[in-house]
């Protein structure tokens, strides 16, 4: 059995450098596909899922060492918690109440978006399926080894099953919140409200509570 | 996130101890496997490197789980005469700002998740509406207006 395995693995060397290529192909689409959130309220030119994932990356690495967690992972989930999102899409909360007038839109979009029970647990186990199917379709290509390794760890951000996972989840909010801070900054008219509520009913970290305060003072900085 | 003190529904426990069981269960089958050597003459057999991983990774866990086993406290609900107050474990129904309504259980950090209804008794909403009672309006320190009005308290297992 062992030398089945290594036998297998001297054999798929050359493969495994072309599933590789084929896979950071893929991945470059995340540098193409626009935040849904961002086109929905008309942002003009906005981040791509990469550049997100590229600014929660340093995030987690920096503060995640503040609190003492393990970077290295952080940094892992951090790089892994959107690559569903490749053939899933980026998926937002309103994507089922959205009416097809643009003025009413327009005022939906203002709202941070509130469901019945059973709808929300439904569209929350729905897109976890569409994204976790996504996930596999993506990596399917790959080693076991490293098919394990990012599945594991886009579990632990989805299901916050270490301090890290847990970190990160919320760190993934916050970074969100910055970006719709900075959009504000360029047009007033940014509705900042449907952020504000997120944060305040989903954030606990003390350090993310006290950062978010600091995003506070830095956008909202009253003339004196 | 404190990490000091756990506050748990029966049924987070449950959930958090079956957890815990099949990730043993796991790691006896992953361990009884150890006798794969972690070189193969020269170079550094991958099927060892592979099973280390994911020890480490079950360790990682088990760990964690142990320390959530270790500090615990089940949420009790408070006696009858004082269920008119919002405590750990409450389902309070709530109108925001935009007029809208929303029902949230009030539950540790562990368990909490706005997406099933459930918020961290220290997010700065779920903090806010500790203590208060039905008719309160709560408002939440933020730079646009965001306001509670709580409408109903209710104790009742899920």
């Amino acid at each position: 059995m062992k030398n089945l395995k290594e036998k297998k693995n001297k054999k798929s060397d050359k493969d495994f450098l072309k599933e590789l290529v084929d896979f950071f192909i893929q991945i470059g689409n995340l540098k193409i596909i626009k935040r849904r959130g961002w086109l929905l309220r008309n942002v003009k030119n906005p981040e791509s899922i990469a550049d997100h994932s590229f600014r929660l990356a340093l995030m987690a690495w920096i503060l995640g060492k503040e609190k003492g967690l393990n970077t290295k992972l952080l940094l892992k989930m951090a790089l892994v918690h959107d690559l569903c999102e490749i053939y899933a899409g980026d998926a937002t909360p309103y994507d089922k109440i959205l009416p097809k007038d643009k003025k009413k839109q327009k005022e939906l979009l203002k709202k941070w978006p509130r469901f019945l029970k059973k709808d929300e647990v439904q569209v929350y186990l729905e897109k976890r399926k569409k994204e976790y199917q996504s996930l596999l379709k993506l990596i399917s290509e790959l080693s076991l080894k490293r098919q394990k390794e990012i599945v594991n760890l886009w579990l632990d951000v989805q299901d916050g099953f270490t301090k890290e996972g847990r970190f990160l989840r919320q760190l993934d909010k916050v970074e969100n919140l910055l970006q719709a801070l900075e959009y504000y900054n360029k047009d007033k008219c940014f509705p900042m409200e449907p952020w504000w509520v997120q944060v305040k009913e989903t954030i606990d970290d003390p350090l993310l509570l006290e950062f978010i305060e600091a995003l506070s003072q830095k956008f909202y900085k009253k003339k004196s | 996130m404190p990490e000091e003190n756990f506050y748990l529904t029966k049924e987070g426990l449950e959930r958090i101890k079956k957890e815990y069981q099949s990730l043993r269960n796991l790691k006896k089958i992953k361990s009884s496997r150890e006798n794969i050597l972690p070189l193969e003459g020269e170079n550094v057999n991958p099927a060892y490197l592979s099973l280390q991983e994911d020890l480490e990774i079950l360790e990682r866990k088990t760990e964690e789980l142990e320390n959530i086993l270790k500090n615990y406290q089940i949420i009790k609900f408070p006696p009858k005469a004082k269920q008119n107050i919002v405590d750990l474990g409450a389902k309070v129904f709530l109108e925001d700002s935009s007029g809208q309504k929303v029902k949230f259980q009030i539950v540790g950090t562990l368990e909490a998740n706005p997406f099933l209804e459930k918020i961290s008794n220290e997010s700065p909403v779920g903090k806010a509406l500790l203590g208060c009672k039905v008719g309160e309006k709560v408002d939440i320190d933020s730079p646009v207006k965001l306001e509670y009005k709580i409408l109903k308290i209710t104790y009742e297992e899920s």
